[in-house]
């Protein structure tokens, strides 16, 4: 029996019982109240109904899941065991392929066989695999109709059957919460253990202090341990998303927060604030492609105009003036909430006493709002420095450390995507580093998110 | 005793004087100055924003056009042997109609003529014939779709050679400009001619339903925990802390999770959508988590009251009032959570959605790929062909990031409560 018929069954079975156990449990609680007991009758038939159906879908499933995972092993010894198979090889990778080619051909995936032996499996593996299938099929669904029943029995006015659903939705609603747990964890350990395994092989003072990285060279084996040296991706990272960027999007976006909020008539700000929002939204492999095809060479171009040496058209510059304007609407949303945050009364004052309002602005809104402002530009820090596509498409894969914005200069990011694209051997040191580098990544934005917080959530106390 | 303080006589200011004026004069310029760099702030991201969308437009709007030649196809006398009565699917396969097609163009406008046209032009003749058998006795004009090379010089970017095999097809009056459908029907493919979104289309589809089907339930179940039900302990703070770093990791740790996690240890199948959709989905549950709590905390406490009161349980509270009371804002949320991970590319080059895929996946388990890394990998394109189709694509993204966050304001429009 193939699996979604099993599946389609177990959900008619489950309907069945919803039916049944509602109708069953309506016929006892009308008897109940006609007999004048109204007291006697606890939950709504609705819920006894779901209790029925949860006693015959949920141990069921659960057999079924662990079921999906332990057939294929058991299949397999007895496919191992059958005297066909007497005849594989020994080792291990040849045994396999002829094994898996036996089994799609089994289940009709593959039409025919390369390997004469895995012909001669086909017929113990349907064997197995209708034996095993039609084992557990048969066995859920006794499981099914053993939980119904006793359930079933218990159907009665004054069972509190919507204590025990309730009991159930709850323990879901956590499980579903501690997945953010899971997942956070799951990163953490993926994270450092592919770093571990790489820093058995490079050591962190090199990885962390060295200032030579071509991973390719040691890949090809004729490097040496200096070709781990990320200063010049951390370099490449910090001038493109924590330099160039900002120095578009600090100006730009306070700027805008300060117009909007300040000078523009409630017209204009109804219209640009969504408009200036809509920078954020664009993908950002529009913004990388818009990077390489428009920006890079028209600032190679002004580059050699003017007279630079070493411009390249993927130059740091072209990447960090358009992750900048990507940025613009962090800064000044988050501009925006820390100026309108500052009571109303300093603002007035200010105003009082004869300052014009770009006094008032630049002399005591923005000092005042200044943690904010500093919280909201740690956090777009911390967006530019993770951005991927931008950098990817637009800067370069030269690992230089230069002050030079038009010369090309790669980043975390760009050598992670970079690593871990083309072909793929999970013990090399070239495909690990990415895993290093991503724990870096993955600590320093986490750092920056939490200074920027705290930083954030100290001033908003300041003024309550 | 203390003598008190003399205070110097202090004349009052005199506002009229050159000096005063002057100074109040450089402070209102500044006043001025500040308010006109506020305006050139607002003005030059909006400026950005205009010339990004118009430079798309001016690139993408061309790739949706195709250029097409009419060729005077003559049938009978052409090298074709196919017997009208008798069109199968492998006759047709066997007829070299490539060949038959090289043949017939250059017949007809001269012979260098072969390579004007697009290498997969034959499948035109083919499925013409396919249509109706009957045109095989007669001499027949067909539009042919042009070649790169030919494409690209009659929307004056072509190199000389083709420039001049234009004008003089124009003059003819052999060549037009059609509406490109297989750019909205084909997949990826290695001749800029030939290439469509069809592919990465579905491919996109079928991501985000595995990213809402896992997404939404769970995001919608914890927000419900947070908000209504979390007692305040050490596993709760434990649960805030992690969905709030979730939010603000890089999307490319995701990636690197789902390499490592979904590929490595789970041994699922690479490219899959399947894994694209959970990897978008860990990234996407924060988002809606936190777009649900405020939705959730937006509804009155006198609702739950009032229902507690007339004796349901607190799990009837939430699902019988205050969900459906949330949802519009769940909902926006979740519209909002999913336009940023239909956008999203980093995560998914890194477990292995780059390949180049020729064909429509037909299922969530079967290699696929999505808009954006379609676009990602068009842009790596050597062909200049290429250029147009890439924009063309992004109008494509762009136009459903818009639809999906328009639905958002709509729906927060028209379904938003006040209380």
């Amino acid at each position: 029996m193939t699996g979604p018929a099993i599946l389609l069954l177990l959900a008619g079975l489950g309907a069945i019982a919803w039916v049944s156990a509602r109708a069953r449990a309506m016929r006892l609680q009308t008897a109940a109240r006609a007999s004048g007991r109204r007291d006697a009758v606890h939950s709504l038939p609705g819920y006894h109904g779901w209790y029925v159906a949860l006693w015959t879908l949920v141990p069921a499933g659960i057999f079924l899941a662990v079921w999906a995972n332990v057939a294929p092993g058991l299949v397999t010894e007895s496919v191992l065991s059958s005297p066909a198979a007497q005849s594989l090889p020994a080792d291990d990778f040849s045994r396999s392929a002829i094994l898996g080619e036996a089994r799609a051909i089994a289940v009709g995936a593959q039409a025919g066989a390369f390997n004469p032996l895995s012909q001669g499996l086909v017929e113990p593996y349907k064997d197995a695999i209708g034996k095993y299938g039609m084992a557990g099929a048969t066995l859920a669904i006794v499981l099914a109709f053993a939980g119904g029943a006793y359930a079933f029995t218990r159907v009665r006015p004054d069972f509190r059957t919507r204590t025990r659903v309730e009991r159930l939705v709850m323990a879901t609603l956590l499980i579903a919460s501690l997945l953010a747990i899971i997942t956070t964890l799951g990163i953490v350990a993926s994270l450092l253990w592919e770093s571990f395994r790489f820093f058995s092989m490079v050591s962190p003072i090199d990885f962390l202090f060295g200032i030579k990285w071509s991973p390719q060279s040691a890949a090809l084996g004729y490097g040496n341990d200096d070709a781990f040296g990320a200063v010049p991706l951390f370099w490449g990272t910090i001038f493109i998303g924590a330099i160039i960027a900002m120095i578009v999007a600090i100006p730009l976006g306070l700027m805008s927060a300060i117009y909007l909020t300040q000078y523009a008539s409630p017209t204009v700000r109804k219209w640009m604030k969504p408009t200036l929002e809509m920078l954020a939204g664009v993908p950002t492999v529009v913004y990388g492609y818009f990077a390489a095809l428009t920006i890079a060479p028209a600032l190679r171009d002004f580059a050699v105009k003017i007279g630079i040496h070493g411009a390249s058209s993927e130059s740091a510059l072209a990447a960090g003036l358009v992750m900048g304007v990507m940025i613009i609407p962090f800064v000044s949303s988050m501009a925006d909430d820390s100026i309108a945050a500052v009571p109303q009364s300093m603002r007035d004052g200010s105003l009082a006493m004869g300052a014009t309002t770009s006094e008032t602005i630049s002399r005591v809104l923005i000092p005042a709002a200044l943690p904010g402002v500093v919280g909201g530009v740690l956090l777009a820090v911390s967006r530019a420095i993770g951005e991927t596509m931008i950098v990817v498409m637009a800067a370069g894969l030269a690992a230089n450390l230069t002050l030079n914005p038009f010369a090309s200069v790669t980043t975390v990011t760009t050598q992670i995507v970079q690593l871990l694209t083309g072909d793929q051997e999970f013990d090399s040191a070239k495909t690990l580093a990415a895993f290093a580098l991503g724990l870096v990544l993955f600590i320093v934005t986490l750092l920056l998110n939490i200074v920027a917080l705290r930083v954030v959530k100290k001033y908003r106390e300041a003024y309550e | 005793m203390s003598a008190t303080p003399t205070v110097p006589k202090r004349l009052p200011t005199d506002w009229k004087s050159d000096a005063m004026r002057k100074r109040i004069a450089r402070r209102y310029a500044a006043e001025r100055r500040f308010k006109l760099a506020g305006l050139l702030a607002v003005g030059l991201s909006a400026a950005f924003l205009a010339f990004l969308l118009f430079s798309m437009l001016g690139n993408g709007l061309r790739g949706f056009t195709r250029t097409e030649i009419a060729v005077q196809v003559d049938f009978p006398a052409s090298p074709l042997l196919l017997d009208p009565n008798a069109i199968t699917d492998q006759a047709l396969a066997n007829a070299n109609l490539p060949m038959v097609t090289g043949a017939v163009v250059k017949k007809a406008l001269g012979a260098d003529a072969e390579e004007w046209v697009s290498p997969t032009a034959w499948t035109v003749l083919r499925d013409r014939i396919k249509a109706d058998p009957r045109i095989l006795g007669r001499i027949e004009t067909i539009k042919l779709p042009a070649s790169t090379a030919i494409d690209l010089a009659a929307k004056s970017q072509g190199s000389p050679d083709a420039e001049a095999a234009v004008n003089r097809l124009s003059k003819a009056r052999l060549i037009s400009t059609g509406f490109n459908w297989g750019f909205l029907t084909l997949s990826d493919g290695t001749d800029p001619t030939q290439v469509g979104i069809w592919g990465a289309f579905k491919g996109t589809l079928l991501t985000m339903l595995v990213t809402l089907a896992l997404s939404f339930p769970v995001g919608v179940a914890t927000a419900v925990y947070l908000e209504e039900y979390a007692r305040k302990n050490w596993m709760t703070d434990v649960i805030e802390v992690s969905i709030n770093n979730l939010a603000a990791v890089p999307s490319i740790i995701f990636g690197l999770l789902g390499l490592s996690i979904f590929l490595n240890v789970l041994h699922l199948p690479r490219s899959a959508s399947l894994v694209g959709g959970m990897t978008l989905a860990l990234m996407t549950m924060p988002v809606i988590v936190i777009a649900g709590r405020n939705a959730i905390k937006s509804v009155p406490p006198s609702i739950r009251d009032a229902a507690l009161g007339v004796g349901a349980s607190p799990v009837q509270v939430v699902f019988h009032h205050v969900l459906p009371l949330a949802l519009p804002g769940i909902l926006t949320g979740t519209i909002i959570g999913m336009a940023r991970a239909l956008g999203e590319t980093a995560p998914l080059l890194m477990i292995g959605m780059r390949a180049f895929i020729a064909t429509p996946p037909g299922g969530i388990t079967d290699p696929a790929t999505v808009l954006p890394v379609q676009i990602f990998l068009w842009s790596d394109e050597v062909s200049k062909g290429f250029v147009e189709k890439t924009s063309a694509a992004i109008i494509v993204l762009l136009v459903f990031l818009l639809a999906m966050n328009g639905l958002a304001i709509y729906l927060r429009n028209k379904f938003e409560r006040r209380w």
